[in-house]
Parts: C-alpha cells; sequence; structure tokens
C-alpha cells in the first residue's frame, strides 16, 4: 500500500473584522502571558495621522487617517500596501523621522519622539542609506559607537555581524564598490548593532536575488525564535505570507485588514486534500463521491513555488558544477504541447 | 597700520568696558543671547502654533526647551560626539578635500609670477600673500564643507540611519562643528608650514663678496656689498676690542636697512669679509604709552594739529557695541595722525609704563613710524628733523633731545642709551635714564618734537612705542594662524546652522552673506556715522542709486525735491539702521583678518587681542550651537 499522507484543513469561518480582532486577541493574551514587563505591547498607535502639507501649510496629501495598530512582542507584523498606501510613513512615525498630525505613536511605551527609545530598535531603511565612503567595517563600527559601546564589545559585534551577513571577504571595501545585495546586508548588520528587541525593515527582500531575500526571511525567523519583535513593510506579498504572523493592510492611508495570516488567507468554503500518489481509480471514486453530493471538484498535482524551484537548482549546481540538463526549451510551442497534455488528462480523469 | 584705541584694549576692558559699560563686549554678547532666544521662541511658537493650535502649540515649545535642558544637553555622549566627528572627518578628507592644500603649495610655487620681486619690503609682501592665501582658501573651504554636508545628508538620507539610533541633535551639530574643525586644523598645519618655509627660504640669500671698502679716518671700514636679489647694502665696521680696549685686528658692524633686512659683516684679521645671512625675521613686541598733545602755546589738546580734513574723513564708530547700535555713540571714534608744529612750543608726549632695567637690559629701543607734512617746500633733498626727549614724569629732569630725521613709510629704529647727558633742574649732568629719569612706578616720559619751523610731524599712539624684545617670527605666524583658525571656526559654525534648515547652496550663500556683511560691518557703521552727523557722502543705497544715475558727485547736496529728499533719506536711514544692527549682531571678521597685518608689519600678535577673538568666536559657536539644535529637533528629518 502506498504510504497516504492525508492531510485535511478546515478553517474556522471568520466574516466580520469585529472576530479578527478579537480571535487575535486572544491568540495573543497568550503570548503576553509569557510574562514580560512591557505588557506585551512593543508599538501602539494610537489614532494616528498624517497629513503633509506644502510650504503655505496647505493640505497635500493626506497620508494616514486614524491608525489604530498594536505590534506585539515576539510577534513579525507585517504592513502591506500598495505604493502610497501610508506603510511607509507608518514607519517614519514609529521612528520619530516624521511627526503625527494627530494622535500618538508609542514605542516600548515611550512617545516616538524621545530619543532614548532607539537604544532598543533596529531600523533597516529602504534602501540601505549609508555612508558610500566608509569600509563595511568601519560602518558597523561607527553605528556601535553611537550605541556608546565599548571598543572590546563593539569589535566583537562587529566581526560576529560581518560574518552573519557573509561579508568577510569584503570587509575593507568601501560602499562605493559594493554591490546592491552587499549594501542591503551591511543596512541589515547596521541595523542589528545593538542586538535590537524591535527590528523595523522597511522592504526588507527588495534588491535581493532569491537566495538573499530567503536567507532575508530564515533571517527574520530566526530574529523571532530569539523573542524579538520585527515590523516590517513589503509589498512582496509571498514574503509577507512566508514570515508574518499578522499583517495590516493599507490602502490610501486606512486600514484594511488586520488579522494573523493563517486566517486572512484561508479560503472558508473550500476544502484542500493532499495526497501522495493517487492511483486514477480512487481519484475517480472521490470524484463521484463528491459529485453525488452536489459540489465540484478538479484533481491536479501541486506546482512548486518557484522560489523552491530556483533554490533547488542552485544548491544543486553548487553541489555539482557544470552544466544540467534542461528539462524543457520553454517555447511557446512546447509550453502548448504541455497545455494540451495537462487538457487531455484531466479530460480523462472527468470521465 | 594705524592701530585704533579698540585695539590697545586688555582682554578685560574690552570685556567689560570698566567706563562705558554699553560698549561692552559681554553687554553685546548678553543682549545677542537674549535676543536669540526671544526671537527663537517667538518664531519656534508661531510655527507650532500652526502646526499643532495655539494650545497645544505652547507645550510644543516648552517640551523643546525642556528636552533640551533636561535630557539632552545632560544626556550629550563624548564618544557619539566623538563619533559623529570622525565621521564628518573622514567624509571631508575622503572626499579629497586635501587637495586645497596642494592647491595651496602650487599658488606658492607660481607665487614669482604675481609677487614683485623688486618690492621694498618683500617681507611683508610674502608674509600677507601667504596669510591672505591661507585665509580665503581656508574660509571657501569652510563654507563649502560646512553648508553642504547636513543638507546632503538629508537629501541622500543617510542621516535616517543616524537619527533613529540613540543620537541627540545636539550630538548631530556638534559632531558636524567639532569634525569639520578638525578637517580644517589638518590643512592649517602643513599650510602654515609651508607658509614658514616659503617666507623664510624665500627672502634668505646670500651676499658673498664686498666692494670699495675704504678705511676712514676714525679706523672704521666702510663699503658696499654686491648686487644680490635687486638690491644691496652699504656697511660700517668697527674695530673690535678687548676688556683692555686693545684692537683685536678683527672688525665687525652691520649693514644698513635694504627692503627690512640687514645683515651682520665681519672681517677676520686676515682681511677676509664675511657677510652673514640676513636677520631672521622679528616679531616686535611692542610696550605702547599714553598720548599727550601740545598747541604751539604749550596748552595741552586732546589731538593733535588737523592738517588737512583727516578727521572728517575718517569716519565710523568703530565697534561701539550696542551704544551705536541704539545711538547713543556719537563722532567719530577712529584715529588718525594728529600733527605737531615745528619750532614752537607744540609736543607729543608720551608716558610709557613699566620702564625697568630687567624688561630693557640692553637700553631703550624706540620705534618711530611718524608721517611728515610740509607746509612749504623747503630742502627736498633733506627730510624734517624731528627730536626726542627722554623726562622724568613729576621732577623736572629731562636728558638732552636727540634729533634724528624723518623717516616716513618705515619704521624708525632709535636706540636711547641708558646713560646720557641731560638738565636736572637746569643742571647739566649725566643721567641715568633708570635711576634718575624713570619715576617709582616705573613711568617715563618720552618727548616728541617737530625741529623745523612751520613744517609739521605726525603721530599716533600707536606710532611710538618702547620695545620691550622680539618674538621668533614662527610664533608669530603661528598666532596668525590661530586666528585664521578662528575665522574658520565661525564660518563652520554658522554653514551647520543654516544647513539644519536650509538646503545645501542656500545655506551656503545664507552663510556668504553673514561673512560678507561681517566683512562691510566697518563700512556700514561709516555710513551710518554720515547719516548721523549729516555728512554728505553718498548717502545710504537709495541715495546712492540716485546720485549715480543723475551723475552726481558724492559730497553735494542730494538734487531732488523737498519731499523726494525726505523719503529717499528717511527710506535710507532705515536700510542703514537695520544693516548695522544686523553688522553689529554679526562676528567682526575684518578684525580678525586684521591680524595678519600685525604679522606682515613685524608686530607681534598681542596675546590680548587672538583672546578676544577667541572669546567671540566661543560665544558665537555657543548661539549657532543652541540655534542649530532647536531647528534640528523640530525639523520632520524624513518630510
Amino acid at each position: 500500500m502506498p504510504n497516504f499522507a492525508l492531510s485535511i484543513r478546515k478553517s474556522l469561518t471568520v466574516d466580520t473584522d469585529s472576530t479578527v480582532v478579537a480571535e487575535s486577541e486572544t491568540a495573543n493574551a497568550a503570548q503576553a502571558g509569557n510574562g514580560d514587563s512591557d505588557s506585551g505591547v512593543v508599538i501602539e498607535t494610537r489614532n494616528l495621522s498624517k497629513i503633509y502639507r506644502d510650504f503655505w501649510g496647505r493640505k497635500k496629501v493626506n497620508a494616514l487617517k486614524s491608525l489604530d495598530i498594536e505590534v506585539r512582542k515576539g510577534e513579525v507584523f507585517g504592513l502591506l500596501g500598495p505604493n502610497g498606501s501610508g506603510k511607509s510613513t507608518t514607519i517614519k512615525l514609529i521612528l520619530g523621522l516624521l511627526f503625527p498630525s494627530s494622535g500618538r505613536v508609542l514605542v516600548f511605551d515611550k512617545d516616538a519622539s524621545e530619543t532614548s527609545k532607539n537604544e532598543r530598535i533596529g531600523y533597516l531603511p529602504e534602501e540601505s542609506y549609508l555612508y558610500k565612503f566608509l569600509t563595511a567595517e568601519e560602518t558597523l563600527d561607527f553605528y556601535g559607537r553611537l550605541f556608546d559601546m565599548s571598543g572590546a564589545a563593539r569589535k566583537q559585534r562587529v566581526s560576529e555581524l560581518i560574518e552573519l551577513v557573509g561579508l568577510q571577504g569584503a570587509k575593507h571595501r568601501q560602499l562605493r564598490e559594493y554591490s546592491k545585495g552587499m549594501t542591503r546586508r551591511v543596512g541589515l548588520a547596521q541595523a542589528l548593532i545593538n542586538d535590537p528587541d524591535l527590528v523595523l525593515l522597511d522592504e526588507p527582500t527588495t534588491g535581493l536575488d532569491p537566495i538573499g531575500s530567503r536567507e532575508m526571511k530564515d533571517l527574520i525567523l530566526s530574529l523571532k525564535k530569539q523573542g524579538k519583535t520585527v515590523l516590517l513593510c513589503s509589498h512582496q506579498l509571498a514574503d509577507v505570507q512566508d514570515v508574518c504572523d499578522r499583517v495590516a493592510i493599507l490602502d490610501q492611508g486606512e486600514l484594511k485588514e488586520l488579522g494573523r495570516v493563517a486566517d486572512l488567507l484561508k479560503v472558508q468554503d473550500v476544502t484542500e486534500i493532499h495526497t501522495q500518489r493517487l492511483r486514477p481509480e480512487v481519484e475517480a471514486e472521490i470524484k463521484a463521491i463528491i459529485e453525488r453530493e452536489g459540489g465540484t471538484c478538479t484533481i491536479d498535482n501541486p506546482t512548486a513555488t518557484m522560489e523552491d524551484l530556483f533554490l533547488n537548482i542552485v544548491r544543486e549546481s553548487e553541489a555539482r558544477p557544470g552544466a544540467r540538463r534542461v528539462s524543457g526549451t520553454g517555447t511557446p510551442q512546447e509550453a502548448a504541447k504541455e497545455d494540451q497534455k495537462t487538457e487531455e488528462s484531466q479530460g480523462e480523469a472527468g470521465q | 597700520m594705524i592701530l585704533q584705541p579698540e585695539d590697545f584694549w586688555s582682554f578685560y576692558e574690552w570685556l567689560m568696558r570698566p567706563e562705558s559699560f554699553l560698549e561692552s563686549a559681554f553687554l553685546q554678547g548678553i543682549v545677542l543671547f537674549v535676543l536669540a532666544i526671544v526671537i527663537g521662541l517667538m518664531v519656534g511658537y508661531i510655527i507650532s502654533a500652526n502646526r499643532y493650535g495655539p494650545g497645544e502649540g505652547f507645550y510644543a515649545v516648552a517640551r523643546a526647551v525642556r528636552d533640551l535642558i533636561r535630557f539632552d544637553l545632560p544626556g550629550t555622549s563624548a564618544h557619539r560626539v566623538f563619533a559623529l566627528a570622525k565621521l564628518a572627518f573622514k567624509e571631508a578628507i575622503r572626499r579629497r578635500v586635501l587637495f586645497v592644500v596642494f592647491l595651496f603649495v602650487g599658488l606658492l610655487l607660481l607665487a614669482g609670477w604675481y609677487l614683485n620681486p623688486e618690492s621694498s619690503d618683500p617681507a611683508r609682501l610674502y608674509i600677507s600673500f601667504v596669510l591672505t592665501a591661507t585665509n580665503y582658501l581656508i574660509l571657501a573651504l569652510a563654507l563649502f564643507i560646512s553648508a553642504f554636508s547636513l543638507p546632503n545628508d538629508i537629501k541622500s538620507r543617510t542621516i535616517y540611519t543616524i537619527v533613529t539610533k540613540p543620537v541627540r541633535a545636539t550630538e548631530i551639530v556638534l559632531g558636524r562643528m567639532l569634525g569639520f574643525m578638525a578637517v580644517g586644523t589638518v590643512m592649517l598645519v602643513p599650510m602654515g608650514m609651508f607658509s614658514y618655509l616659503f617666507v623664510s627660504r624665500g627672502l634668505n640669500h646670500q651676499h658673498s663678496e664686498v666692494v670699495d671698502v675704504v678705511e676712514e679716518a676714525d679706523g672704521t671700514l666702510v663699503g658696499e656689498t654686491d648686487f644680490v636679489q635687486d638690491h644691496k647694502h652699504s656697511f660700517t665696521l668697527y674695530s673690535d676690542i678687548d676688556a683692555e680696549g686693545n684692537a683685536l685686528g678683527t672688525y665687525s658692524g652691520l649693514t644698513d636697512v635694504v627692503r627690512g633686512h640687514r645683515h651682520i659683516v665681519r672681517r677676520d684679521a686676515d682681511g677676509n669679509f664675511e657677510i652673514l645671512s640676513p636677520e631672521p625675521l622679528r616679531a616686535r613686541i611692542p610696550s605702547y604709552g599714553e598720548i599727550q598733545f601740545y598747541d604751539r602755546g604749550g596748552n595741552n589738546k586732546d589731538a593733535g594739529v588737523d592738517i588737512g580734513a583727516e578727521r572728517l574723513d575718517a569716519g565710523g564708530y568703530g565697534s561701539a557695541g550696542i551704544s551705536r547700535v541704539i545711538g547713543l555713540s556719537r563722532g567719530s571714534r577712529k584715529i588718525q595722525h594728529g600733527y605737531v608744529e615745528g619750532g614752537t612750543l607744540g609736543k607729543a608726549e608720551f608716558t610709557f609704563q613699566n620702564v625697568t632695567p630687567e624688561r630693557y637690559p640692553n637700553g631703550l629701543q624706540l620705534d618711530l613710524s611718524l608721517r611728515a607734512y610740509r607746509s612749504y617746500k623747503g630742502d627736498i633733498e633733506s627730510g624734517i628733523r624731528g627730536s626726542v626727549t627722554m623726562k622724568h614724569p613729576t621732577k623736572d629732569i629731562e636728558s638732552n633731545p636727540k634729533t634724528f630725521v624723518i623717516n616716513e613709510y618705515e619704521v624708525d629704529e632709535l636706540n636711547l642709551e641708558t646713560d646720557v647727558q641731560g638738565t636736572d633742574n637746569n643742571k647739566t649732568r649725566d643721567l641715568n635714564v633708570f635711576e634718575d629719569l624713570v619715576d617709582e612706578n616705573g613711568q617715563l616720559l618720552v618727548i616728541i618734537k617737530c625741529l623745523d619751523r612751520s613744517q609739521y610731524l605726525g603721530v599716533t599712539q600707536s606710532g611710538v612705542y618702547l620695545r620691550a624684545g622680539d618674538n621668533p617670527f614662527w610664533w608669530n605666524l603661528t598666532k596668525a594662524y590661530v586666528s585664521i583658525w578662528l575665522q574658520m571656526a565661525m564660518v563652520i559654525a554658522f554653514g551647520v546652522m543654516f544647513s539644519t534648515f536650509l538646503s545645501g547652496p542656500v545655506a551656503m550663500v545664507a552663510t556668504f552673506a553673514c561673512v560678507l556683511l561681517g566683512f562691510s560691518a566697518e563700512q556700514v557703521y561709516d555710513t551710518r556715522h554720515f547719516i548721523d552727523s549729516g555728512i554728505e557722502r553718498g548717502g545710504g543705497p537709495i541715495e546712492s542709486m540716485v546720485r549715480l544715475l543723475r551723475q552726481d558727485a558724492m559730497t553735494t547736496q542730494l538734487d531732488v525735491d523737498t519731499t523726494a529728499a525726505k523719503v529717499i533719506k528717511t527710506t535710507d536711514a532705515g536700510i542703514v539702521y537695520s544693516l548695522d544692527a544686523i553688522a553689529t549682531a554679526l562676528p567682526n571678521l575684518p578684525k580678525m583678518v586684521g591680524t595678519a597685518e600685525y604679522a606682515a608689519s613685524g608686530f607681534d600678535i598681542f596675546g590680548a587681542l587672538l583672546l578676544r577673538h577667541a572669546a567671540a568666536t566661543l560665544g558665537y559657536c555657543l548661539l549657532a550651537f543652541i540655534i542649530s539644535y532647536f531647528f534640528l529637533k523640530s525639523r520632520e528629518i524624513a518630510a
């Protein structure tokens, strides 16, 4: 008998926002119960609004409208939204780079305008805005000094971080000679220099190749494992899905959705069955059962993500360098043939 | 160089002005700080009331002030300031600002093209050239690096990674200022060394031969040197004698002063001449006295004879501090030469303090920079003669007059011997200067007269002084460089201040405008003086424009109808008074640039003068620091 690994996931029915909030609150109440002095809330925005004005004080854009979110200790929180939705504005307000037009931001129970909150914050800006005339080592040493770290501690931390982001070979080169990915790594290292409790990442995976972006996601997860809080904003939806516990979706400066990723993505009225090596007879039987129940059903081989494929190929080629046998030519004709094949097989299955 | 009364002030006199506190630098500083605070609070309130509403705006301002005093000043960490200063320093260095040093060296190498080798005083030319070149290069550089750095960081958003660290606004401002000052220092040191080499090597030369040596009847040798570097010297050598007065067969003496220098010449027993290198450059340390004029009848006067419209032209109130701005300081304060009429009882009497044998072990060296004014041509070949008499301040004891011929535009160096002939209550006897002529307080009177009838001799207080000693040239050059450093610090502080709220180019223009207005402060004071005193000197900006268009002379009555004239003059007065107030609030840079003039003229730069500049610089840097703090703190970095 083939080994059947059947997993059937069924979601709770989620209808209204209120239930989401209620539910996520209960989920986080459990986390907060882990005994943290910060009462579990790391970032809190209250009725936070931002209006950009021109030189004469005339209103230009209402970038953020009464945002209320709470980020709790230990979670990875994602801010999602199209360009101009207010995610960057929110992050800048949290960091004190912008001042709210009304409302408040509290970070570690301190006002965002207070400098002392920065002791526990690490921030990776959208693009790595670093001093191009410094080398990687000098950059990290400089940021270490800004935290008043002692010489020995700074030296150790810098070499740790350079190793973490894999720049040992390039640490004496000026950043102007770096590629975009390398600069990004230095940017990440500087955000972690103070071993922060809260890490804010503005578009962490943009500009990174798939390997880099995978590493970034792994790092975010490892930060989470260390009990750190991560707030990231992105429009790489796949990334957000991979790492975030909760997301807030913004559009035109307004909060449109807030909740646990797993819950939000659940499709309520569709059931998914994962099995391995299903014989055609069994397949037909299942279909028949479902049709008898009055439902419709499609049966297909799942596709892997492009990311998995890419990473597999790279890993394989690193293990066994040389030319790799290409599985298809990728021409449109061949694609058409492939499509036909699947249609046929589906047709057969349908009969 | 005519020193003005304010140049003689000691540091304390400058700071406090014991007799007229209104003119004191201290009061000026306090008023400036108070004004800055009041205006700052008002502007701050208006801006934040606009942003948050009247009530909340008040709290925002109060919070900003509280933050500075309670958190940001005490929380400022030397480590972070150092890190930021180091960053600013590295930035400048890696942007290759040291190129300016090479530019400077290049300028020195090509200096021969535009420095006149036939100048009568090459030392002055060389020194003022190197100092001026350094001064302007460094100020321009300070202007650029300070005005562009912070706006660049904001534009390129590198500032985001700084302000999201526990860095305070105080540290950012202080770090920049100190970092750029370090850059300037690193550049000034090699520039100073190259300048020293350029001046000392450039002036060094060797005369190798003597010509036309004749033995005079009194046993001295008179001759001339060879012609090197467009000049030659004549010399007189005296026979060297041992303690018993026997001739040793060797001769030694000095050449005359040509082009500001002279050589020591020796002749050994074999008849070989040796001409040493020119005497090293000196920085005279003057000991100035109080001056008192007497008119032709022997009555004391506040000033000497005015031989032309010198006093009228002098203009200007000088830096009279607050008292000028509020209109309490009247009349010209500028000093020009006062003249003494020849062949009469007219004289100029100087009272010198602290005349002791310890201070003047080799006799009194009296330096004279005088002017001559002829009311008739006379014998144009021979100069006008004057005399110097030393006198006891209270008793009727005086030395016999020593005569000299006035050498205009050069410093006459008179050696007053300590043992002289003189009169004691009309009895002739030998006098010792220190015992008989100096009183118990160390005071000595020196009286200068003009001997030619109806000719005039012009003196100023700074023109006649006792030379207590010389400082080495390198030390004086160092002091001149310190003065340049102070100006640079001031420009950097202003540049950083403006760059906290303006974009790079605008910050640079604003700083430049401040420097420019600071430089023309004296002209603004003068214009105000002429307007206040009703002297026609072209008037304010609008009046000048009208005169230019009408092609009218400066000194005529403004030729427009009464109403128009009234409007023009009132507007002008408003403009000039406001400019005056602003110029008074700004650092008086020309005074500081003027210290280079001391070094060029071979005068030691007084410690008090440097100390005054240093105090003023510190005050302005502090003010700029506080203003920068508030601007940076209240600025939305990401906006």
